[in-house]
């Protein structure tokens, strides 16, 4: 293994060491909030609305909630690791090592991808137990859920570079991310709802990922599949590039 | 410019100026000879830190060259870096670490291979008196044994530079003359070392050579004697006060005072 390949399993292993010693918060409590959220549109709202575009609607709604079980997770753990790091200084023992940009960005990235992939994962199971959930096209399926991670995972990164107090990375995600998934479609089809409303919906970004994702596991889509994920890979690359460059002019990481 | 390589670290014009507008550095020249102990001497805000940071990658240089080893601080960064360790000012442990993991970590951050990390994390917690709080997390440690594993951590990958940003501030006695010995101890088996301190007797103590940084600038530098001479007083504390401007503090002189 090169000097280079062990540096960045270290990082990549902090990161992940990280989130492991406190797993009850960063691993029980975002399952618990999936499980909750499937009892309750699963046992009380899918006993009355049945189906939606003739899929069971607890079926419908898992796959949104296993797409933010992904993203909230690779968010949050890339936003709070970086922002707690700084705050306590001890980011600068990976700054002053020989770490290059790219190495310290990707094992950043990669620490909030794996939990999230966790808690997808973990989802997921607990989904097929309690449901029929099918996986029709896994094709789709798999990259459109890497590529939803590893774009959280770089927002969650690009937000905590950015933040200077634990506000700024909780503004972004009760402000921007959470109102983004609930109105990205998790819980219903945008096209029962009334004008504006539909339209309004297909200028939100996350409801092109709920869409992918929802078709990698029922089957069901309203948008172009390869269309979306065209634009996700694109949306995904660029978001890299960005946080890459900030990495590289050391942006509110070097003084 | 090219470096010498025989030099340890060789800083050359380098000039740091904040977003802000504050220039913290304006144009510092310093060599330092690879065995050498180089004290770097100056009040707060003098611009200590921000060499050191603009040497370990911490900071952006405005301009001016550094090379460690012969290696260019900013383009051949990895090899510059890899020959320093730091122990910085300020307590900077990560708090969901134990004392293993931390040193550990450290050493893949740095290239080493998993035995020799295993082995030398081992060698660095028995040596600062760690082994019993190896498993412990670092948020458990006193505040020495924090400055403890600061150093270990410091010296984890072997550097052949070690940069010491006042080490000894708020340590007690004990503690503080353990680590001269173990820095002096180093020093002995071929590493260079740079000592920032407001400690003068430790300046005096421990450093070959001192450079006096105000204001951001060199205002003098050589052996303890030849600063005295260049301030012409009796040692290296009146010619830190004479620097400053507050020769009325010097001991000679409040004792002359109080006798008189």
């Amino acid at each position: 293994m090169s000097s280079a390949q062990i540096r960045f399993l270290s990082l990549w292993r902090r990161e992940i060491s990280r989130f492991m010693k406190i797993k009850k918060q960063t691993l029980g409590g975002p399952l618990l909030e999936t499980f909750l959220y499937i009892s309750v549109f699963g046992g009380a709202l899918g006993s009355r609305i049945k189906e939606l575009h003739g899929i069971e609607y607890i079926v419908f709604v898992i796959p949104g909630l296993i797409m933010m079980a992904f993203a909230t997770n690779a968010f949050t753990n890339n936003s709070s690791s970086i922002l707690q790091q700084k705050f306590l200084g001890a980011i600068h023992d990976q700054l002053s090592s020989p770490a290059s940009p790219r190495e310290l960005l990707l094992a950043f990235c990669l620490g909030g991808f794996v939990r999230g992939l966790i808690v997808a994962t973990l989802t997921f199971i607990v989904a097929v137990i309690l449901t029929s959930l099918p996986v029709d096209h896994v094709l789709v399926l798999i990259p459109a859920i890497c590529l939803v991670g590893f774009f959280f995972a770089n927002l969650g990164v690009l937000i905590g570079v950015r933040a200077e107090q634990f506000d700024d990375v909780a503004f972004a995600q009760t402000f921007i991310l959470t109102p983004l998934i609930f109105l990205g479609g998790v819980f219903y089809s945008a096209s029962l709802l009334p004008q504006p409303w539909e339209t309004l919906t297909k200028f939100n970004p996350v409801y092109y990922m709920i869409s992918l994702v929802r078709y990698g596991f029922v089957g069901f889509t309203e948008v172009n599949i390869p269309l979306a994920l065209g634009a996700l890979t694109l949306a995904t690359a660029a978001l890299f590039l960005v946080n890459l460059r900030l990495f590289r002019r050391g942006y509110k990481l070097r003084s | 410019m090219p470096a010498s390589p025989e030099k340890a670290l060789e800083i050359v014009d380098l000039q740091k100026r904040y977003p802000n507008g504050v220039e913290a550095l304006r144009g510092v020249s310093i060599a330092i000879e690879p065995g050498d102990f180089f004290g770097l001497l100056g009040p707060n805000g003098a611009g200590k830190s921000t060499l050191i940071h603009c040497t370990t990658g911490l900071a952006q240089p405005t301009s001016g060259q550094i090379h460690v080893f012969g290696h260019d601080a900013i383009s051949d960064y990895g090899e510059a870096r890899a020959a320093v360790g730091l122990a910085p000012q300020e307590v900077n442990l990560d708090q969901f670490l134990t004392c293993e993991e931390t040193l550990e970590f450290h050493g893949g951050y740095f290239g080493m291979r998993k035995q020799d990390r295993r082995e030398r994390t081992k060698e660095l917690l028995e040596t600062f008196s760690l082994t019993p709080k190896a498993k412990e997390r670092t948020r458990a440690l006193s505040g020495g044994m924090k400055r403890r594993l600061i150093l270990a951590r410091a010296l984890m990958h072997r550097p052949r530079l070690l940069i010491l940003d006042e080490p000894t501030a708020g340590v007690d006695i004990e503690l503080r003359l353990e680590l001269w010995h173990y820095v002096q101890k180093i020093n002995a088996e071929g590493v260079t070392i740079l000592l920032t301190t407001h400690y003068l007797e430790e300046a005096d103590q421990l450093c070959g050579r001192i450079a006096f940084i105000a204001d951001g600038q060199v205002a003098a530098q050589g052996t303890s004697e030849e600063l005295a001479v260049r301030y012409d007083v009796a040692n290296l504390e009146d010619a830190y006060l004479a620097l400053v401007g507050r020769r009325e503090l010097s001991r000679s002189h409040v004792e002359g005072g109080v006798t008189a």
